[in-house]
């Protein structure tokens, strides 16, 4: 499968990731148990007309797509793919509630409207007037993963310049609702993530874009090499079996690679087979963790993707990420090995261009 | 990239009946399953129709044998079209080729969600429903019950949402991803997506009536629909049997409003004509065309309008079946998928219910009585809200 080359990136978060020249500096941290992404001035990239009636993830989603075309230079996209794996909830439970509430009367259809899952895709369509392929995934951990897949395959099928990205919210009631169901827990921040033994996750939101490009050009940051998404491996030997086989597709082996990102997420549960992989990695690559800074969400592997990028492109491995192995001389491949809730893992692989 | 794709699989349940067979049977008589809501709780079930299927929540856990107290009427119906499917084709997911799980859904666990929303803030008894509301939990429960999953991964663009999943298997057999997928939409009737098409006042209270000069909107449905495709290299290796072929698709966006088409159907103009050019074939040989036709007055103008832009005067046979199931949203396409490989199979044309008048500035009369007649190729539309439009084109094997 051919490269993708990423020309253009943005990204709304848990840290300051919005601001073009945060790196890594200042880190915030979470509300206990759950992390809130720290959201730009919206009116600052969406007409006013239409911030008043978008829910976050929309807002989230439009802004950072716009970032991504804009740092890019993009003049038009061939495909606008979306990933989020909760959709817009905040309209959803807003109608949801009116309806409960009311007994199904008085209702009005706005946030119907707006709790469709490809509204932000549709969003970024209509501004864009963009008339071309349009795909919204919302599969759990795979929402970010299948997007990238997609566009892999759509660049072989002669699509030049794609908009993917990933795009979860959560609410005041959605995180009570884990916290309730003792999903969530707070994480002990003298310990790297990985050693937790918790049984709950910092749940998270964020938005990330990525304008990708079939053609390498003086805006090209990296490229996405390879995707490769596991459904329920039964073991860790299993996993690092397939990791193994992803990279040789790539004619890579482990020791070709710089920096793993690993998606530990502090439940003890979810994260026992990375753990189990780590000492087969650390010898010849440096790893780094980053849900200890986004959080966990369903599309928390689009945040990973930022970081590679950022990685790549500032050739800087900062010591806030990583837990294991030092930091490599030169950044030419990132791989990232996301988990999310011990039964969606992918591979993603990203390289110095 | 140049793998043939065929259907070899298809499974079904709807309004009109529990399996494919009982849909045709339905189907040949030209017999509605919209009527009286029964089972779906809101206030309005006197005063609108639906498609619904007959079955309580539990009977459609004792089908598929489940014991899990929370009853998702929408994973339930996904497990028990995907398991059809799969039985249908005769593939063995153990036989060492690579099997995908594509679905769709709109309404994902919402069903459930809205029963006990307000009482999880309270009480502890159904917080496990905030585990079964997105979009993936019913596609992770048929792959399980399938078994032998390699990928899978859930679409979600409205009302166009199966024809994706469709198009995402064939393209992930041709880029040589996967030797065969199980592809397909569900959606449940909820009382959540009721009353948002209740809102947008896009329902009809008697029978829709698609194409018509007189129509009033849509009647909602329910139900699952999957299809077993593979690619021809997987289908020589275990000299199956082939129903259909995929020979087109395509995918594009409206870009004109969030939830209305554009009165000319650019969109959707897009996608039927990308969809015959995939095929290398010429409008005039298409032969039939399942059409979205949902019955709202702006969907069947705007499809009309696209249909024209097409087919100019010479535009195939037609009908919408949206008045035998009613709009069954994310399991539309794979649906009208199923109905089409059924009217290739049985070289028939399904009617379109309800039609007297056609609409003034269209003059397009749909087929109204059962058809026999040679069929080679099927277009399918199906289009949603974010005006997202696909096509599929079927040819007889």
């Amino acid at each position: 499968m051919t490269k993708a080359y990423i020309n253009g990136i943005s990204c709304i978060s848990a840290q300051n990731t919005i601001d073009d020249s945060w790196f890594f500096d200042s880190i915030t941290p979470a509300n206990g148990d759950y992390f809130s992404a720290i959201e730009p001035s919206y009116k600052d990239h969406i007409a006013p007309n239409l911030i008043r009636r978008m829910g976050r993830a929309i807002k989230m989603g439009v802004t950072t797509a716009n970032l991504a075309i804009i740092h890019a230079d993009a003049k038009k996209v061939d495909a606008i793919i979306t990933g989020t794996g909760l959709g817009c909830f905040e309209d959803s439970e807003r109608f949801l509630l009116a309806m409960l509430d009311n007994n199904e009367q008085f209702l009005t259809p706005t946030s119907f409207i707006q709790s469709t899952h490809n509204t932000v895709g549709s969003q970024i369509a209509l501004i864009m007037k963009c008339h071309d392929y349009n795909f919204t995934y919302v599969h759990r951990g795979f929402s970010f993963e299948s997007c990238v897949l997609d566009a892999l395959m759509l660049f072989e099928e002669g699509k030049e310049t794609i908009l993917v990205g990933g795009i979860d919210e959560h609410t005041p009631n959605f995180v009570t609702l884990n916290r309730r169901a003792h999903k969530l827990e707070l994480q002990d921040t003298t310990k790297p993530i990985h050693q937790s033994t918790s049984n709950g996750v910092q749940l998270s939101e964020g938005s990330a874009f990525f304008l990708l490009s079939k053609y390498k050009s003086d805006k090209s940051i990296a490229a996405i090499e390879g995707i490769k998404t596991l459904y329920k491996p039964k073991t860790s030997e299993d996993i690092f079996e397939k990791l193994t086989a992803f990279l040789k597709l790539h004619n890579l082996t482990l020791s070709d690679i710089d920096v793993t990102l690993m998606g530990f997420c502090g439940n003890q549960h979810f994260d026992k087979y990375l753990n189990d992989l780590l000492p087969k990695l650390t010898t010849d690559t440096a790893i780094a963790s980053f849900k200890n800074l986004c959080g966990e969400f369903y599309t928390a592997s689009a945040f990973a993707m930022w970081v590679a990028t950022k990685l790549i492109q500032k050739q800087q491995l900062p010591q806030s990420i990583v837990i294991a192995g030092s930091e490599p001389k030169h950044i030419k491949y990132v791989l990232v090995i996301n988990q999310y809730g011990g039964v969606n893992y992918s591979f993603m692989l990203v390289s110095q261009c | 990239m140049s793998q043939r794709v065929y259907i070899t699989g298809l499974g079904m349940i709807t309004a009109l009946g529990n399996t494919v067979s009982e849909g045709l049977l339905s189907l040949s008589q030209s017999k509605t399953g919209i009527g009286k809501i029964n089972h779906l709780t809101t206030r309005y079930k006197d005063e609108f129709l639906a498609g619904e299927i007959n079955l309580s929540n539990k009977d459609l856990a004792d089908l598929v044998k489940d014991s899990n107290p929370e009853y998702n009427r929408n994973t339930y119906l996904a497990m028990i079209a995907a398991k059809e499917a799969v039985i249908h084709s005769g593939i063995d997911t153990k036989d060492g080729l690579r099997t995908g799980l594509i679905s769709s859904t709109t309404v994902a666990g919402m069903g459930i969600t809205e029963l006990y929303y307000k009482e999880l803030f309270e009480k502890t008894d159904h917080l496990s429903v905030i585990d079964t509301h997105d979009c993936g939990d019913s596609t992770e429960r048929i792959a399980d019950y399938i078994g032998n999953v390699d990928y899978v991964t859930t679409i979600s663009t409205a009302c166009s949402s199966a024809a994706n999943a469709i198009m995402l298997g064939c393209r992930m057999i041709k880029h040589g991803q996967l030797d065969r997928v199980v592809v397909g939409g569900v959606d449940a009737l909820s009382k959540f997506t009721f009353n948002g098409f209740n809102t947008l006042m896009i329902l009809d209270r008697e029978w829709c009536k698609p194409f018509d000069e007189n129509r009033k909107g849509l009647n909602l449905g329910e139900g699952a629909a999957f299809l077993v495709i593979e690619g021809e290299d997987a289908l020589l290796k275990r000299k199956g049997t082939p129903l259909t072929e995929i020979i087109g698709y395509a995918n594009a966006n409206d870009a004109y409003h969030q939830t209305a088409s554009s009165p000319e159907g650019y969109g959707a103009t897009l996608a039927i004509q990308q969809a015959i050019a995939m095929s290398g074939l010429q409008p005039s040989q298409v032969d039939y065309i399942n059409m979205h036709g949902t019955g709202t007055p702006n969907n069947d103008l705007s499809e009309g309008m696209a249909t024209v832009a097409v087919f100019g005067n010479q535009v195939p046979k037609f009908s919408s079946t949206k008045a035998y199931t009613g709009h069954t949203l994310a399991a539309a396409a794979s649906i009208e998928a199923v109905i089409s490989v059924l009217s290739l199979q049985h070289q028939t044309i399904f009617p379109n219910l309800n039609f007297t008048t056609p609409i003034a500035s269209l003059n397009l009369t749909p087929v109204t009585e059962l058809l026999k007649t040679p069929i080679n190729t099927v277009l399918s539309n199906s289009f949603g809200f974010g005006g997202n439009c696909s096509s599929l084109l079927f040819k007889k094997v």
